[in-house]
């Protein structure tokens, strides 16, 4: 039965990535305009096809109007109140780690993301952003051997600027949406993954972003290609500190799959949430999409949204390759006055596609947590599928669980089924297992896990086990 | 603008009833829905602006009722035919509403109407004029079925409107007739309003001709304890819209629904259904069927609305669609919105064309394959058809989707 002591006394589990690393920071004024770019073009010592690209993105941008149709609230955004680019001082170029801020290594090492290589207990190339840049990537040597690039985007224009130029922006062009476009003007870093024609990446690789700054919005822009017949897999994390103000992060992710390529790209978001209050806590809007250009090519999407006070996030696969394959699995809870409108895209362009989506809701507290989807059959997407389910658990009286797909269809010859439900923590369940001896608290975590297992059982293993005990530490005593 | 202006040329202001000139108000800020909001952005343009283009003249022509009355017993009436009932038998009694009960419960209503949302309802009472209104009061059991007509005459745009009180313990079965005449367009606004303990099988049958148009919108209120149950079947017009509102106001209520619209040529037919539970134990069971053909568009969205003193309310809700064409198109959104914790809340979705293997199994007997899809389309129709109360021998709808269209 209800208790609301209980429930009370463990949601106030504090966030435990909460701190500050106390590190000098290079921060360029407050505000946007033109010459902000140019300087951020300029600090990063752009070609002049970047900063085209940049320029023209922000004069989309202002022509632009924020979208509301999200089932969202916040308070507005004063994109002028936001400094766009921060970067821990450092030596000009760094050759190994160990010329690295130990205070930065340090602060990884608390977040537990071993930066160094000699920690090779996971095999898992990471690339760390810390605010606007990217302060090392691991492994980069053996992922070299195999032909793979991992680095910083910064780095990539830099030694690739042939294929930033040929892939940026094709995915999500500037002027796909208010908060891309903002992104296109202003992305400070983020990571870069090229994988060869024929190349299975020999390790998972994963970046970790850090917000430091309290006054600093984070735009940090992710590409990933996968030539023909290339597999890679690819994890993201992320953790900002506890500031009583709202941080901005836009991030844009584009991933592009040609003929019998796999992309698996997975993120656990863990952004400060705000406290019990709805104050602090990051506003996070994010498009991530992936073009299966090819045939047979094939992109998943896995996500586990604990994190934001406010979350705004599509992960969407533009299916265009014969057979091309999309997948959508996700887990999103929020507690407290967290809100979320999550959920996905999956536009079936050519013939014989087929796309999963499976999303789990959780709502806690007096959060809000919305499922927004679309699927959509072209008219040439013959013999096309697609499956959906998403199911809401709700937990207590005040949070509330919404779903709006929207199923959009102009080719008699596919299929697409959706179902949808929502429950609660059944009290009969509750009841056998703590009559079996089992405590309150483990027994609502087991049945919380059990709801997300489709989609637990999609992400990389150190992930799964990861996102249980996120889930489990985040809802504990928010039942009764 | 253009519409009230018709309407305001039509008529002097001293005619115009109070209710007209609210809604004329309300309509005055923004004449025409919002085309980009929720409700009205998959609706084709240029079809509800043919819609209004009809002139607004309120002389309606003499109307033949398409088929014969069966049963003596039947109730029949056609709106705007000045039809003065007032039957008051052993079991049961069906009255007219008085002028000031109609215009109480027509003005609470208009209060809390939206824009958007009500635009439908907004147009319908600004162009009914006081003969287009019917209200009626019943009460009792045992109720012989009651048939309720409503048309617009050729190269004109209509406006009908009924109101219903169903008083307690009244059990009726009441089916509502839209006929769509050739190029012509009707405007038919519902209120209905179950007292507790009343239950009502309701059909709604509209069934166009070449270029008709069709609003129809349909309020409904249940107190406690009430049953509402809807059989809906919309086809052959080149524009409907079928607007449903229910509000379950204390919870402890029951609605079944069963829908269907079938569209062909370059029809649009949308149905938009909103199911609000404002008290606990709310029950519902919804079923959208759709069938687009040819270069037509057929649209579903459907949301229920789950408060959190809605507790332990079963609502479920399922879109089924066949797309039989290439250049047909189907939409379709059921949405959930829900606050209480302790509810049952689902819905499905689901687009396909006739099941092949079905097909094959029945050819492989011997069976043509245009009656192969004949009989999987009739058991595909029949689910909603069963559910209209409307009898068989009466108006063989089967026979007129299957063969006609």
């Amino acid at each position: 039965m209800v208790n609301e002591n209980l429930v009370k006394d463990v949601v106030k589990e504090p966030y435990k990535y909460g701190f500050v690393t106390d590190i000098e920071t290079e921060k360029i004024e407050k505000g946007l305009n033109e010459d902000i770019i140019k300087l951020i073009s300029q600090k990063k010592e752009e070609p002049k096809f970047l900063l085209d690209f940049r320029l023209k993105a922000f004069k989309k941008w202002q022509k632009m109007k924020e979208p509301d149709w999200a089932a969202l609230g916040y308070k507005k955004i004063d994109y002028q109140d936001i400094i766009y680019y921060s970067a821990p001082k450092q030596k000009e170029k760094i050759s190994s780690l160990d010329e690295v801020d130990p205070k930065l290594l340090e602060t990884f090492d608390k977040l537990g993301i071993p930066l160094t290589e000699q920690k090779k207990l996971t095999n898992v190339a990471v690339d760390a952003v810390f605010d606007s840049v990217s302060i090392a990537t691991t492994f980069r040597e053996e992922l070299a051997e195999h032909g793979v690039i991992f680095c910083s985007i910064s780095e990539a224009v830099k030694n690739h600027a042939d294929l930033i130029e040929k892939y940026l922006g094709t995915v999500v062009p500037a002027s796909d949406n208010y908060f891309a476009a903002l992104n296109s003007a202003v992305f400070s870093d983020g990571s870069f993954v090229y994988i060869p024609k024929g190349v299975t990446c020999p390790m998972d690789l994963s970046s970790y972003f850090r917000i430091n700054s309290g006054d600093s919005g984070q735009f940090e822009r992710t590409l990933i290609i996968a030539e023909e017949s290339s597999s890679v897999s690819y994890l993201e994390g992320c953790t900002a500190p506890m500031f009583d103000t709202n941080t901005l992060h836009a991030a844009v992710v584009e991933l592009i799959a040609l003929d019998d390529a796999s992309i698996k790209y997975s993120t656990v978001q863990n952004w400060y949430a705000g406290d019990e209050e709805g104050v602090g806590g990051i506003f996070n809007f994010v498009t991530k999409r992936g073009k299966c250009l090819g045939k047979r090519s094939k992109i998943s999407w896995s996500q586990v949204e604990t994190g934001s006070a406010i979350t705004w996030k599509y992960p969407s696969c533009l299916l265009l390759g014969e057979e091309s394959v999309g997948e959508f699995y996700s887990v999103a809870l929020t507690n407290n006055l967290q809100q979320a409108d999550t959920g996905t895209k999956m536009i079936h362009i050519g013939p014989k596609t087929k796309s999963t989506i499976v999303s789990k809701g959780i709502s806690a507290g007096n959060s809000k947590n919305s499922y927004r989807g679309l699927v959509k059959m072209g008219t040439k997407a013959t013999g096309s599928r697609n499956y959906s389910q998403c199911d809401s658990m709700l937990i207590g009286d005040q949070a509330s669980a919404n779903t709006f797909p929207y199923i959009k269809s102009q080719q008699p010859n596919s299929e697409i089924e959706h179902e949808a439900s929502t429950c609660r923590i059944s009290e009969d369940q509750l009841f056998y297992l703590q009559s079996r001896g089992i405590e309150f608290e483990e027994a609502v975590s087991m049945m919380v896990s059990g709801f997300c297992r489709d989609v637990f059982n999609q992400l990389p293993m150190e992930f799964a086990a990861e996102a249980d005990k996120l889930l489990a530490l985040k809802l504990e005593g928010s039942v009764g | 603008m253009e519409i009230i202006e018709k309407i305001k040329a039509n008529k002097s202001d001293d005619n115009l009833t109070e209710i007209q000139k609210i809604c004329l108000h309300k309509l005055q800020s923004s004449p025409l829905p919002n085309p980009k909001s929720e409700l009205w952005r998959l609706s084709n343009k240029s079809k509800l602006s043919n819609f209004l283009d009809y002139s607004v003249n309120e002389k309606d022509s003499k109307f033949d009722i398409p088929y014969p009355k069966n049963s003596q017993s039947t109730i029949r009436l056609i709106i705007g035919e000045n039809c003065q009932i007032k039957l008051i038998e052993k079991n049961y009694s069906i009255q007219q509403l008085s002028e000031d009960e109609l215009q109480k419960y027509i003005k609470e209503q208009i209060s809390f109407f939206k824009q958007n949302e009500n635009w439908s309802d907004l147009l319908n009472l600004s162009l009914s004029c006081k003969n287009n209104i019917l209200g009626l009061k019943i009460n009792g059991s045992k109720i012989p079925p009651i048939e309720i007509f409503s048309h617009a005459s050729s190269n004109s745009l209509k406006a009908k409107t009924l109101v219903i009180f169903l008083e307690k313990n009244c059990d009726v079965e009441l089916l509502q007739v839209n006929l769509g005449k050739e190029n012509s367009s009707l405007s038919q606004s519902t209120f209905f309003c179950l007292k507790e303990n009343s239950s009502v099988n309701h059909g709604v049958v509209s069934y166009g001709k070449n270029k008709s148009n069709l609003l129809n919108s349909l309020n409904v209120i249940q107190q406690k304890n009430s049953t509402y149950n809807l059989g809906s079947l919309h086809f052959k017009f080149n524009y409907a819209r079928f607007e449903i509102s229910i509000k379950q106001s204390a919870g402890n209520a029951k609605t079944n629904i069963k829908g269907m619209q079938i569209t062909k040529k370059d029809e649009q037919i949308s149905t938009y259904t909103k199911i609000e539970f404002n008290g606990p134990n709310g029950f519902l069971d919804q079923i959208n069927k759709s069938l687009a053909d040819d270069k037509s568009h057929a649209i579903f969205e459907g949301s229920i609305i789950v408060p959190k003193v809605a507790q332990r309310t079963d609502a479920s809700q399922l879109s089924r669609n066949l797309l039989l064409s290439k250049l047909a198109q189907i939409d379709t959104k059921p949405q959930l919105e829900i606050i209480a914790d302790d509810v049952k809340c689902k819905h499905g979705a689901t687009i396909s064309q006739l099941n092949e293997e079905e097909l094959f199994y029945m050819r492989t007997r011997g069976i043509t394959l245009t009656e192969a899809s004949k009989l999987q389309l009739s058991s595909y129709f029949q689910e909603i058809i069963s559910f209209i109360p409307i009898s068989k021998d009466k108006w063989d709808l089967l026979d007129k989707l299957l063969n006609e269209n």
